[in-house]
C-alpha cells in the first residue's frame, strides 16, 4: 500500500533572514541544501522540545525530531516554509512516537524527487533508512512501506553520478557506501554478514548482522557521521563530521567538518583536512551539505543560536565556501552575517554583524527566549560594528527606523563602508529630557528612533555603526522611503487641469515665513485679517513668482517653489519641513493661475485648510477662513464668483501654529459640484 | 482676596441660576475614556494615564480601575470570557515626536480585588514611525458580529486614520495585514457595526482647552469595513467629512471619545468624556447620553430633564392619568350669530387647577389608566430626581408624582400600576427612565413587589388602549414605548 503523508501544505514566507541563523521560527538542524529548478531547496531534521508528557523511556534534552520540513528560496534571503513533508506516525514501517526523524537527503533523478530519511524501525532498535517519492521537490512525498534492506544507520546521502548510477552513503559503524538500484530503492550488490560486539552501556548482546556496502577507506581515525558527498569537477568528495580531539581523560572534543577526497565516487578516499572548526560555544554536533548556487558554493551547517541552555536544539546556518586551485577546500569561519544581501526595506537584524571594533559583543534581547534574536552594544565613542551587502537601490528619499537603548543620552552614526565612511544618519538618542513637558526616564529601555537620510549609498555596501558618545546597544534597523509629497517641479508650459474632483494641485508655494504662534486659539477674524493684512514681502498681492525665484522677509529669504502635489491636498507641514526654515509657526503664501476659455459665472472657491486662510481671485478677497481649522473640504466657500476668460489669478496666505498644515482648493458650481472646464498654469 | 470673592460669588451664581445636576455622580474624572465594559455587574472604563473608574449601579462612579503601561486614551473589549485592552504607549506628538506604538493586552477580569487580576505581557500591534503622516494613538476596537474579526482603528489630527485586523484570539496583528487609511481630520476614533452598515465615530475640533474645547463627535458610514466612510452629504471622511452626533451644550462642552454600550434591544447609550463641565469646575468628566438612530444615523439623545410632563402612551397617544371623575370646566359660550357676543373681548380661559379638582379625589391608593390628554391636573406628572436612590447606566432614579402633589405612581404585586397618597421612597415608587433610539421611552419600576432583585424586564406597558400595566419589555411594540411632553 502506498500512502501519501504529507499532513500539510502551509505555505510559510519567512523574510529577510539573510544572516545566520537563516531559520528563525523554529528549530533546523542537519541542513542538506539542493538546487533543484533554480531554486535552493533547504531539506533540514526538525529539532523541537520533548512533547509533553514525554513518552515512556525518552531521554531528556536529547535528539528529539517528529517530522521534516521542507524550505525553498531563490535569494538565500527570503525563505519559505512548504511544511510538514513526512511525520512519524505516518511512516508505515517507523516505530510510532519515536521522535527519532534524523539528519534527510533529497535527490532528482529521471523526473522524480526521492528523499531518504533515517529512522527506528518499528519493535527494533538502532536506525534504517526509508526513501519516499514525489514529483515535486516540496511533495507530496509517498513513503515506502519498508526501509532500504541492508542499510542499518543514520546520516543517508545520495550522490547522482555524471552517469546516472546513484550511490548511498551512511553512517553506521564507521562510514559506508554502496551503489543504488536504478529504482533508487535498493542496493546493488552483496549483502556482508557483519559481526558486532555488545557494546559498553547497551543491552543488546553481541551478534551479527547482513549489511550492504562497504567502508570507506582512508577517512581519519576518530568518530565520524552525517556523510555528504558531491562531485566538482572529475574529484569526488566526501565530507563528514568529524571528532579530531583527544578523548581521552575524560575530555569530550566536539565534532569538526573535515573531507577526503578522491577520483572514484566510492573511494578509496585521501584525507584533505578541515572544512569547519569545532564550534568556539561547544554545540557538541555539527551537520552539513555544500552547493552550488548561481556561480557561488556554499557551507550550509548547524549552530544552536536559538538554543544555548541545549545543543541539540540546532539552527542552519550559511557560509560561502570557496576551493583552492587544487580542488582542496578552504576552511571556512563562521559567520554571523551569513549570505545574502539584504533590501533597505527590510527590517535588518543588524547585531548579525560582519565585524566589529574590539570590545563590541552581542547579547540575546531575552536569554529566556532566544527565537527573539540578539542585539549589538557599543561600548564606547569609537566603537564600531559592520554589517556587509544591503542593497540601497530601492531607496530615494529616505529615513532609517533604528531600534536602540542606552542608559544615558548619547549620539551614534549610521555610515557607509568604514568606521569613518560617509554618514547616512546621525541619530541621537535622548533617553531622558530635563526640559521635557512630558518628562519620560527612558534609559534602558528600548526606543524606536527615526532619522531622515543625510546621504544615500548606491546600489549595494556595507552598513556600518559608529558610537559617537556613551554606550549604546541596537537591535535591528531599516531604511524607508518617504511618501512622495511634491513633484519637485513641472513644466510651466504644459497646463494642468484640475484632478477628477476639482482640486488644484498644481501651485507656485513661498517657502514659510516665521510666525511666533505656540497655539491657534489666537485665531479671531480681527487678528487674522490683521495678520493678513500686513505686508511680509515686496509685492506681495501682485507677483507672479518664478520657481526658484526669491524674495526678501524681514530676515528671511526664501524661495518660490513650483509644485505639482501627489494629492488632492497640498501638505504645507512636509513642504515646510523639506524647503522652510520651521515646521510649526508659519505662514505660506500661495498662487496659482486659472485659464479660462470663457467666462465661467456663478462658482464659488471651496477650501479646506488647516489653519485659518485667506484667498484673494483677480486681487479681490474672495474668503476667510477664521478660527483654528482642521482642513475639511468644502469647509467653507466664497460669495458666488466669476472666473474671467483668459487668465485668473488665485491668491493664497496659510497661517497655523502646531500641527499637520494643509490646504485643499476647489471651485464648485451653485449646487457645490466641483468645476474642472478650466486649466492650471501658476507660471 | 479678590480670588475668594469671585469664587464665592460664582459658587453662589451658579446655585441661584443653573441646574445642579450633575453629567454623572460621584467622581466620574476621566479623559479619554474606552468604551464602558461590564464585569460581574459592574461598569468599567479605562483613560488617559493608567487608571479609570468603576459604577456598581451605573450612576456613582469611583476610581480604583487598574490599567498598567501608562500612555494614553485605551478601549477595553470583552472577548469571550476575557478583555483585551488597547492603548497607544506613546505618540500624539508628546514630548513632541510622532513615534507611536498601540499595544494589547489581556485580562481575565478588570476587578483589581479579584484573585484572576493579571494582565499579560503587552504586545505591539501597529507603530508609527514618526516619518510618516501618522500618529499611532487613540485605539478603538471593534469585533465585527457578520464575520467574528476584530478591527481597530487609530491616529490622530497628524495624518491619517487608520484601520488594522488584530486576531480575536491572541490580540495580536493578523499576520499580512496592511493597514489603511480610512479618514483625516479627526482622532480618538471608534468603529460600531449596525444592520448592514459600519460607523467611524471620530472627534473632531480642540481638545484640552478646558471650557474652550470646541471636541465634537462625527460620524460617516460604510457598507464594508475597510470603508471609504462617507458623511451625510456624500463627503469621504478621508477628505475631513463627517455628521455631527454630539456637541456642547447642557452646560458641558468638549465631547470626545465616543464609545457605544448596547444595554436591550433598541436600548443604547453612548460614552464619551467632556472636556469641561460647568457644573464641576470645569473638569473633563464622564458623559454617557443615549444613542438615538433615524434614517440610519446615530445622534446623542438628551439627558432626561427633571420637570412636568404629559406621559403619552405611543400605543394610541392616550396620556397616563389618574382614575378620578373627569371634572367639567365651566366656561361663558360666545355664540357667533349673536353680534353682542362678538363684540365681547377674547379673554384667556384659566388652566383646570389642582385645587380645584383634588377635592373630588380618593385620598388613598388611585389606580391610573390612559385617555384623552385634556391638560387636566390628573394627567401632569412632575418627574424628579432621587439621587439618594443610586441610577443605572445614564441617570438616577425618579419619583413620578402628580404636579403639586405627593401622589406618586408605584408597580404593584399583581404587575400593575397604580398611586400612592405620599412617595415614600420605597423601591416600587422609584423609576427608571431610559430613552430608545427611536427618541421614545421606556418606564420600568426599580423594583416589582414580590419579585426579587431589581427590575430589569418589566416596563410600563399599554395592555389596552385605555390600561397601563407592566409587561415584558418590547422594543417591536409601541405597547412599551411613552414620550414625555411638556405642554
Amino acid at each position: 500500500m502506498r500512502k501519501t503523508v504529507l499532513t500539510s501544505m502551509l505555505l510559510m514566507a519567512l523574510h529577510g533572514a539573510a544572516q545566520n541563523p537563516v531559520i528563525r521560527n523554529q528549530f533546523t538542524a542537519d541542513p542538506t541544501a539542493r538546487v533543484f529548478n533554480n531554486k535552493i531547496y533547504l531539506y533540514p531534521s526538525h529539532d523541537i522540545n520533548e512533547p509533553d508528557p514525554a513518552p515512556e523511556g525518552m531521554r531528556k534534552d536529547w535528539f528529539c525530531m517528529a517530522d521534516y520540513h521542507v524550505f525553498s528560496s531563490e535569494n538565500l534571503t527570503d525563505w519559505t516554509d512548504h511544511g510538514i513533508i513526512i511525520t512519524q506516525n505516518k511512516v508505515p514501517w517507523v516505530q510510532p512516537d519515536s521522535y527519532s526523524m534524523w539528519a534527510p537527503d533529497c535527490v532528482y533523478k529521471d523526473g522524480k524527487y526521492y528523499f531518504y530519511f533515517p529512522s527506528t524501525p518499528k519493535g527494533g532498535r538502532g536506525f534504517a533508512i526509508g526513501v519516499a517519492t514525489a514529483d515535486n521537490p516540496e511533495g507530496p512525498f509517498t513513503c515506502e512501506p519498508e526501509p532500504i534492506k541492508g542499510v542499518s544507520g543514520i546520516d543517508p546521502c545520495v550522490l547522482v553520478d555524471d552517469d546516472g548510477q546513484a550511490y548511498i552513503y551512511w553512517s553506521g559503524m564507521g562510514i559506508r557506501g554502496a551503489k543504488l538500484k536504478s529504482n533508487m530503492k535498493e542496493i546493488d550488490g552483496e549483502m556482508q554478514e557483519i559481526a558486532f560486539p555488545q557494546r559498553p552501556g547497551n543491552n543488546a548482546p553481541a551478534g551479527s548482522m547482513k549489511v550492504a556496502g562497504h567502508n570507506m577507506e582512508g577517512l581519519p581515525d576518530g568518530f565520524k557521521e552525517g556523510p555528504f558527498a558531491f562531485k566538482r569537477g572529475d574529484w569526488y568528495y566526501l565530507t563528514f563530521p568529524w571528532v579530531r580531539g583527544d578523548t581521552s581523560n575524560g575530555q569530550n572534543p566536539t565534532e569538526t567538518l573535515a573531507y577526503s577526497m578522491s577520483k572514484s565516487p566510492l573511494g578509496p578516499w585521501e584525507f584533505k583536512g578541515i572544512i569547519m572548526a569545532e564550534h568556539a560555544n561547544k554545540c557538541w554536533t555539527n551537520h552539513h551539505s555544500l552547493v552550488e548556487y548561481k556561480g557561488q558554493w556554499y557551507l550550509f551547517y548547524h549552530h544552536n543560536d536559538l538554543s544555548l541552555q541545549n545543543d541539540k536544539r540546532r539552527s542552519v546556518c550559511i557560509d560561502k565556501v570557496s576551493f583552492n586551485a587544487d580542488g582542496t577546500i578552504k576552511e571556512v569561519l563562521p559567520t554571523m552575517r551569513g549570505v545574502g544581501i539584504n533590501q533597505a526595506t527590510e527590517k535588518i537584524e543588524i547585531d548579525r554583524f560582519s565585524t566589529a571594533s574590539v570590545g563590541v559583543s552581542t547579547q540575546y534581547v531575552d536569554t529566556t527566549n532566544c527565537m527573539l534574536g540578539s542585539c549589538v552594544t557599543l561600548p564606547s565613542k569609537g566603537s564600531w560594528m559592520k554589517y556587509n551587502d544591503v542593497d540601497f537601490s530601492c531607496i530615494t528619499d529616505g529615513y532609517v527606523i533604528i531600534s536602540a537603548k542606552a542608559n544615558a543620552n548619547t549620539e551614534f552614526c549610521i555610515r557607509e563602508n568604514n568606521a569613518k565612511g560617509k554618514v547616512l544618519a546621525r541619530v541621537k538618542m535622548t533617553v531622558l529630557n530635563e526640559q521635557g513637558r512630558f518628562r519620560r526616564d527612558m534609559s534602558g529601555q528600548w526606543m524606536t528612533l527615526t532619522t531622515p537620510l543625510e546621504y544615500t549609498p548606491k546600489g549595494v555596501a556595507n552598513v556600518v555603526i559608529t558610537c559617537e558618545d556613551k554606550e549604546v546597544t541596537v537591535d535591528w534597523l531599516l531604511f524607508k522611503n518617504r511618501p512622495k509629497y511634491f513633484k519637485p517641479s513641472f513644466d510651466a508650459s504644459t497646463p494642468a487641469t484640475p484632478d477628477e474632483q476639482g482640486f488644484i494641485r498644481r501651485w507656485l508655494l513661498l517657502e514659510p515665513i516665521k510666525q511666533d504662534i505656540r497655539s491657534n486659539v489666537v485665531f479671531t477674524n480681527t487678528w487674522l485679517r490683521e495678520a493678513f493684512a500686513k505686508t511680509y514681502f515686496k509685492n506681495q498681492m501682485d507677483i507672479l513668482p518664478k520657481n526658484g525665484q526669491k524674495v526678501k522677509s524681514g530676515q528671511q529669504t526664501l524661495a518660490w517653489h513650483a509644485l505639482e502635489s501627489e494629492n488632492y491636498n497640498i501638505k504645507l507641514f512636509r513642504f515646510a519641513e523639506r524647503w522652510g526654515q520651521q515646521t510649526y509657526g508659519s505662514l505660506f503664501w500661495a498662487v496659482t493661475i486659472i485659464d479660462c476659455d470663457e467666462d465661467i459665472p456663478n462658482v464659488r472657491l471651496a477650501v479646506g485648510s488647516n489653519g485659518a486662510s485667506m484667498w484673494w481671485l483677480n486681487g479681490e478677497e474672495a474668503l476667510l477662513l477664521e478660527g483654528d481649522r482642521r482642513m475639511v473640504e468644502d469647509d467653507g466657500v466664497s460669495p458666488r464668483l466669476t472666473l474671467k476668460k483668459g487668465r485668473n489669478i488665485l491668491r493664497g496666505a496659510v497661517i497655523n501654529g502646531p500641527g499637520l498644515s494643509d490646504m485643499c482648493i476647489r471651485f464648485i458650481d451653485e449646487k457645490g459640484n466641483p468645476v474642472k472646464n478650466y486649466s492650471i498654469k501658476a507660471q | 482676596m479678590k480670588t475668594t470673592y469671585l469664587i464665592g460669588l460664582s459658587i453662589i451664581f451658579s446655585h441661584l441660576s443653573f441646574s445642579p445636576v450633575r453629567a454623572q455622580s460621584g467622581a466620574p474624572y476621566i479623559h479619554d475614556p474606552s468604551t464602558l465594559a461590564e464585569c460581574d455587574g459592574k461598569y468599567y472604563t479605562f483613560g488617559t494615564g493608567g487608571g479609570g473608574i468603576i459604577t456598581d449601579d451605573g450612576w456613582s462612579w469611583h476610581g480604583g480601575a487598574e490599567r498598567p503601561g501608562g500612555g494614553a486614551a485605551p478601549d477595553v473589549l470583552k472577548i469571550g470570557d476575557r478583555y483585551l485592552v488597547i492603548y497607544g504607549a506613546t505618540g500624539g506628538g508628546l514630548g513632541g515626536g510622532h513615534n507611536g506604538r498601540i499595544l494589547t493586552m489581556w485580562n481575565k477580569t478588570l476587578d483589581p480585588k479579584s484573585p484572576d487580576f493579571k494582565y499579560t505581557e503587552a504586545i505591539e500591534v501597529a507603530a508609527s514611525d514618526g516619518m510618516e503622516d501618522q500618529d499611532a494613538i487613540d485605539p478603538g476596537l471593534l469585533l465585527d458580529p457578520t464575520t467574528g474579526r476584530l478591527w481597530a482603528s487609530y491616529g490622530t489630527y497628524f495624518g491619517t486614520i487608520r484601520l488594522i485586523e488584530l486576531d480575536p484570539k491572541t490580540g495580536a496583528r493578523v499576520k499580512g495585514n496592511k493597514e489603511k487609511d480610512i479618514a483625516i481630520d479627526c482622532e480618538a476614533t471608534d468603529l460600531i457595526y449596525r444592520d448592514g452598515w459600519y460607523y467611524l465615530l471620530g472627534t473632531h475640533g480642540t481638545c484640552c482647552d478646558g471650557v474652550n474645547s470646541t471636541y465634537n463627535i462625527v460620524v460617516g458610514r460604510s457598507k464594508k469595513v475597510t470603508g471609504p466612510y462617507i458623511d451625510n452629504v456624500g463627503r469621504d471622511m478621508f477628505h475631513g467629512g463627517g455628521k455631527m452626533v454630539i456637541a456642547a451644550g447642557d452646560r458641558v462642552c468638549g465631547p470626545g471619545h465616543f464609545g457605544r454600550t448596547i444595554i436591550d434591544e433598541g436600548v443604547e447609550i453612548m460614552s464619551c468624556h467632556y472636556e469641561a463641565d460647568f457644573n464641576q469646575g470645569g473638569r473633563s468628566v464622564l458623559g454617557i447620553r443615549p444613542l438615538l438612530w433615524k434614517n440610519g444615523w446615530p445622534y446623542a439623545g438628551e439627558r432626561f430633564k427633571e420637570g412636568t410632563y404629559e406621559i403619552e402612551s405611543q400605543r394610541r397617544g392616550y396620556a397616563l392619568e389618574l382614575t378620578v371623575d373627569f371634572v367639567r370646566m365651566q366656561q361663558e359660550r360666545a355664540a357667533w350669530f349673536r353680534a353682542e357676543d362678538q363684540q365681547k373681548p377674547v379673554v384667556p380661559v384659566a388652566n383646570q387647577k389642582l385645587e380645584d379638582v383634588i377635592s373630588t379625589w380618593p385620598t388613598g391608593e388611585i389606580p391610573v389608566r390612559t385617555s384623552d390628554y385634556m391638560f387636566r391636573p390628573h394627567q401632569r406628572w412632575t418627574i424628579t430626581a432621587v439621587p439618594e436612590a443610586g441610577g443605572y447606566l445614564s441617570n438616577p432614579y425618579f419619583k413620578i408624582t402628580i404636579a403639586g402633589t405627593n401622589r406618586a405612581l408605584a408597580a404593584t404585586a399583581s404587575k400593575d400600576v397604580t398611586t400612592v397618597p405620599e412617595f415614600t421612597g420605597a423601591d416600587e415608587q422609584l423609576w427608571r427612565i431610559e430613552q430608545l433610539t427611536d427618541g421614545t421611552f421606556r418606564i420600568m419600576p426599580k423594583v416589582i413587589p414580590g419579585m426579587e432583585g431589581i427590575n430589569k424586564k418589566f416596563c410600563l406597558y399599554s395592555i389596552a388602549d385605555s390600561t397601563p400595566t407592566l409587561a415584558e419589555y418590547d422594543f417591536q411594540s409601541d405597547n412599551s414605548k411613552w414620550a414625555f411632553r411638556n405642554h
